[in-house]
């Protein structure tokens, strides 16, 4: 017993200095290991926020489409990331301004198209919109998609068929942007306004997440937009409409992506507004002048560029899913010509077609259509085409330098075959029956127009009808006076910079009859 | 040399002291456990007496064991020690060197207990532990601060038994005198603290009680520190100022002191005392020895050790020197509280050079110097000036390393910079060992008598001496 407690009980302090030490250890004891307790509950919930911060912060992960045509319409190209904003923004912003959206939570106003799920319900975003978890927030902006899926109508009232490849001859990219930017610098995208809206479009925020929003996400989406409005608004407002199925590619790359000053773009520089293309049959176009100006003979390199274009940057873009889209497009046919024509008249016209066009345009075969000809894919001087030369002069050689020295320097991927050409590409005509209006602008409503000489072609017409013209081929143009209020569509004023229907007067001159024999032959292209 | 004032004595009420020179208060723990002096100080002592000082000021000598600053120090706290005080004054007398015992107590400021006082905490003005080393202490109450009187008184007594020319009372330095005088420390309540005449009334009453029990004829000088800066530690109070001072010496005049030494500081070691260096090498490897005498004295022996705390300590130690010279660093001080009393003024503080010292004797700055690190350099500084030099050949450098080799290691210059070889600075720090003491054999029961053997001791320490 006693040599239990001499074990137990330690001995006496010798000094007076250990006694005081001893004591203070015993009063410091519980207060320390307190203290401690609280530090490591602290040290804990910290390493825990840290952790579910660090899990957040290096979130970047998208949706992959096993089914090609979702992923060329939904599937994530890095755009999302590099330009976009997030989802619950795109969400709320038809709330938040009903005036810009006819009153529709969706995005149809300005042209976008959407497909329905399985039970029939409008999917939440639209064709060529793609989303992604970066950071923990979910990102949309564009995809291939957005500029290249159209809409035909065979008769007014008939079905509205969307096909994949072919020109947004519906989207008002033009009118889309200037909102989104002056949508950013308004009032109405602060936090209060903002994540109301947000919550109406059906986020669930919890009281930390809002948080985030209110301090860090929102702040950081409106720095980006007042941003882009700063360099792209004043530019934007001086130009001419695009109106729908059109974009001047090269202009706000120079501003956006090349922080050109806006004083650095010539005056004739400024009017590139073109008609977006389709994009069939692409594997066979390998080695032509791609681009209306036949500017880059690289089918990868023209991808990366328009991907750019859609705002992928040379960090967040990726290629592997640009590279699957650009696979498939290789043998994308587009669909068959519904047109209906006289067979005997379509021979006519492709005889007369075959002699004076094929050489430049190929033509269409009994299956497929036909990549041969002798200047298909090359570049026409416009001295002699003579169309508008807006488009053409919007690309300059000291664009190109920086192209060629700026983007994806030192990659596998840096461009090297952006040329200066003198006009534009000899285009095949693939397709033909969904690709008006025609020439590089759409200047010119229809084929029939086009046969016409410059002079008699329609000074102004509506676009962005999606009605189907059997017998002039293209869309149903109906004339129109700018200025004036349209019940639908979009009136395209040809007198207007960048927008001129004069050039191509090739088959002008032929007899009415002949230009008859010619349509009925291109209406099956 | 007849008008070198340094070589003029210097006559007090009831002493005269051949020159200007005072080897002020140093020492080594040369003595015994029990507080006896030993052959060793006699050695010591004499170095300086045979050096040309004037008079020497002992060693911090306490009058109480339980005012100890370092075990190992001679104590004059019993009857008995008078005859071992009468050697060293006889010893230091044939040189022509007068001889004052430093009267002294702790109080909190003791920097190694030793087995008398470890187990208890030191008396002091406070009960708040001291502020470098977190010492412990006790605040005396009204029958203990009596005994304190009565044990100066004392002390006093036995120095004039002994033979000895004189006392000072070590009211300097941040010892128990101070721990009553300064503002900075002293937080009673009662009579002992509270304005200057409560905080200054302790060292009164000593004065009074030593006039009354040796009488007015024997020299009573008393140490002061002009200045306490006491925010050594810099959330402490300042302390005393030098007007604080002034008062306390024309008090101390007018009970019966007979000169003034003026130091500063409330602390010792303190920045300004002694000035000059301070050898982080040096002692982090001797204030290992202090760890377990103070409650912060590890955290400061990490401050010491590692050199990436070095530069926390570097800060609080060298802020108070910014813009002070090292020689005279209290000179102005002194000025001021000369020209405050008709007493004598000593003035301590770096003193090294022989024309630095004339001035200030001339311009009334002080009547004498008491030196201590510049004479353990160089035991024979007052000779080189009589041959005419300004300052030594090699001088002190104010290293401070004889300061902090204290708490392990024998007294002296460890510089070895000076010397020509690590051997010779041995060879120098031993020459207090040189001695040749007789061995004696303690008594054996049933054999001869104690005091035969005492007798026999005594005989034989007379012929040596003859």
């Amino acid at each position: 017993m006693d040599q239990r407690s001499t074990i137990t009980s330690p001995d006496p302090p010798v000094t007076y200095v250990e006694t005081e030490l001893r004591r203070r250890r015993r009063h410091v004891l519980v207060p320390v290991l307190i203290v401690l307790a609280l530090l490591l509950v602290v040290g804990l919930v910290v390493a825990g926020l840290g952790a579910a911060a660090a899990k957040r912060l290096t979130r970047n992960s998208t949706t992959a489409y096993p089914d090609i045509v979702a992923h060329f319409e939904r599937g994530s190209i890095g755009a999302d990331e590099g330009s976009g904003m997030p989802y619950w923004v795109w969400q709320a912003l038809p709330r938040l301004f009903p005036e810009a959206f006819n009153g529709r939570t969706d995005y149809r106003a300005f042209g976008f198209l959407y497909r329905t799920d399985n039970q029939g319900r409008q999917e939440d975003l639209p064709i060529g919109i793609s989303k992604r978890d970066y950071q923990g927030v979910d990102l949309v902006w564009f995809n291939c998609a957005v500029c290249h899926t159209g809409t035909y109508r065979t008769t007014e009232n008939g079905t509205r068929v969307t096909v994949a490849g072919m020109p947004s001859n519906n989207l008002d990219l033009y009118r889309f942007i200037r909102f989104v930017l002056e949508a950013g610098a308004d009032e109405r995208l602060a936090p209060d306004t903002l994540i109301p809206a947000m919550q109406a479009a059906g986020a669930k925020l919890g009281p930390i997440e809002r948080q985030v929003w209110r301090y860090y996400v929102i702040p950081r989406v409106r720095e980006g937009f007042i941003q882009r409005r700063s360099r792209l608004q004043p530019f934007l407002a001086e130009q001419a409409a695009w109106g729908p199925g059109r974009v001047d590619t090269f202009n706000p790359y120079k501003l956006v992506q090349m922080k050109t000053a806006l004083g650095a773009i010539a005056p004739g520089e400024r009017n590139g507004a073109s008609d977006f293309p389709s994009i069939f049959n692409q594997k066979p176009r390998e080695g032509m002048q791609l681009h209306w100006d036949g500017n880059n003979p690289s089918l990868a390199e023209r991808n990366l560029s328009a991907a750019l274009g859609a705002g992928v940057t040379p960090e967040t873009v990726d290629h592997a899913a640009i590279e699957r889209v650009a696979a498939w497009l290789g043998d994308l046919q587009p669909p068959r010509s519904p047109h209906s024509v006289d067979p005997a008249a379509a021979e006519r016209g492709r005889a007369l077609y075959m002699s004076t066009c094929a050489a430049c345009h190929g033509f269409q075969g009994p299956d497929r259509y036909q990549f041969t000809g002798g200047n298909l894919g090359k570049v026409e001087p416009n001295s002699k085409l003579g169309t508008d030369p807006g488009r053409l002069d919007s690309y300059t050689e000291a664009f190109r330098q920086r192209q060629l020295s700026e983007l994806f320097a030192g990659t596998p991927y840096q461009f090297k075959h952006f040329v200066k050409t003198d006009g534009y590409a000899n285009l095949p005509l693939d397709g033909l029956w969904l690709r008006g209006p025609y020439l590089h602008n759409g200047a010119v409503p229809t084929l029939r127009d086009l046969l016409a000489p410059p002079a008699q072609r329609p000074v102004a017409f509506l676009r962005g009808i999606d009605l189907i013209d059997g017998k002039n081929g293209g869309f149903v143009s109906p004339p129109c006076e700018p200025g004036r209020p349209q019940p639908q569509g979009f009136c395209y004023d040809t007198r207007l910079p960048g927008n001129g229907n004069s050039g191509h007067i090739y088959g002008t001159t032929l007899s009415a009859t002949d230009k008859d024999d010619l349509i009925a032959y291109l209406l099956t292209f | 040399m007849i008008d070198d004032p340094i070589f003029t004595p210097l006559k007090f009420r009831n002493l005269t002291v051949k020159n200007r020179i005072f080897r002020s208060n140093i020492s080594g723990k040369f003595d015994n456990e029990d507080g006896s002096l030993t052959q060793t100080r006699i050695n010591w002592e004499c170095k300086f007496a045979a050096g040309g000082v004037g008079a020497i000021i002992s060693s911090y000598v306490p009058v109480l064991m339980e005012g100890r600053i370092i075990a190992g120090y001679a104590t004059v706290h019993r009857d008995d020690f008078i005859p071992l005080w009468e050697r060293l004054g006889a010893a230091v007398h044939r040189f022509d060197c007068k001889y004052i015992m430093q009267l002294s107590h702790s109080g909190r400021q003791m920097d190694m207990p030793g087995v008398h006082n470890y187990h208890r905490p030191s008396l002091s003005s406070t009960s708040r532990k001291e502020s470098l080393h977190g010492f412990l202490c006790r605040a005396a109450g009204k029958p203990e601060i009596e005994h304190l009187v009565n044990a100066f008184a004392a002390g006093a007594w036995r120095a004039r038994e002994a033979g000895l020319d004189g006392v000072e009372l070590h009211a300097a330095n941040g010892y128990l005198f101070t721990q009553f005088l300064s503002s900075g420390i002293n937080d009673r309540t009662d009579e002992y603290g509270g304005t200057l005449q409560n905080r200054a009334r302790f060292l009164l009453e000593v004065i009074r009680a030593i006039r009354a029990r040796v009488g007015r004829d024997f020299h009573l000088q008393v140490k002061l520190s002009a200045v306490d800066r006491n925010n050594v530690i810099p959330w402490e109070k300042k302390g005393n100022v030098l007007a604080d001072t002034v008062e306390v010496a024309k008090w101390c005049e007018s009970e019966g002191a007979d000169a003034i030494h003026v130091s500063t500081g409330s602390l010792f070691p303190h920045p300004l005392n002694p000035p000059g260096d301070f050898s982080f090498e040096t002692i982090a490897t001797t204030y290992d020895a202090m760890i377990s005498s103070g409650v912060d004295a590890f955290r400061n022996f990490l401050l010491f050790r590692y050199r990436l705390l070095r530069p926390i300590f570097r800060w609080v130690w060298f802020r108070m020197k910014k813009g002070l010279p090292i020689e005279g660093v209290s000179l102005e001080e002194a000025r001021a509280i000369k020209a405050n009393v008709s007493v004598p003024v000593l003035n301590t503080g770096g003193y090294q050079t022989a024309s630095f010292v004339r001035a200030g004797l001339t311009s009334g700055a002080f009547d004498g110097v008491a030196i201590a690190r510049s004479l353990v350099a160089n035991n024979d500084l007052v000779q080189q000036w009589a041959k005419g030099r300004d300052s030594p050949e090699r001088p002190c450098t104010y290293c401070n390393k004889c300061l902090l080799n204290a708490p392990k290691n024998p007294m002296g210059c460890y510089e070895l910079p000076r010397f020509a070889s690590r051997e010779a600075m041995i060879d120098e720090l031993m020459t207090i060992y040189a001695t040749r003491p007789t061995l004696n054999l303690p008594p054996v029961a049933g054999g001869p008598s104690a005091p035969e053997l005492c007798g026999q001791r005594r005989s034989q320490l007379v012929a040596e001496n003859a």
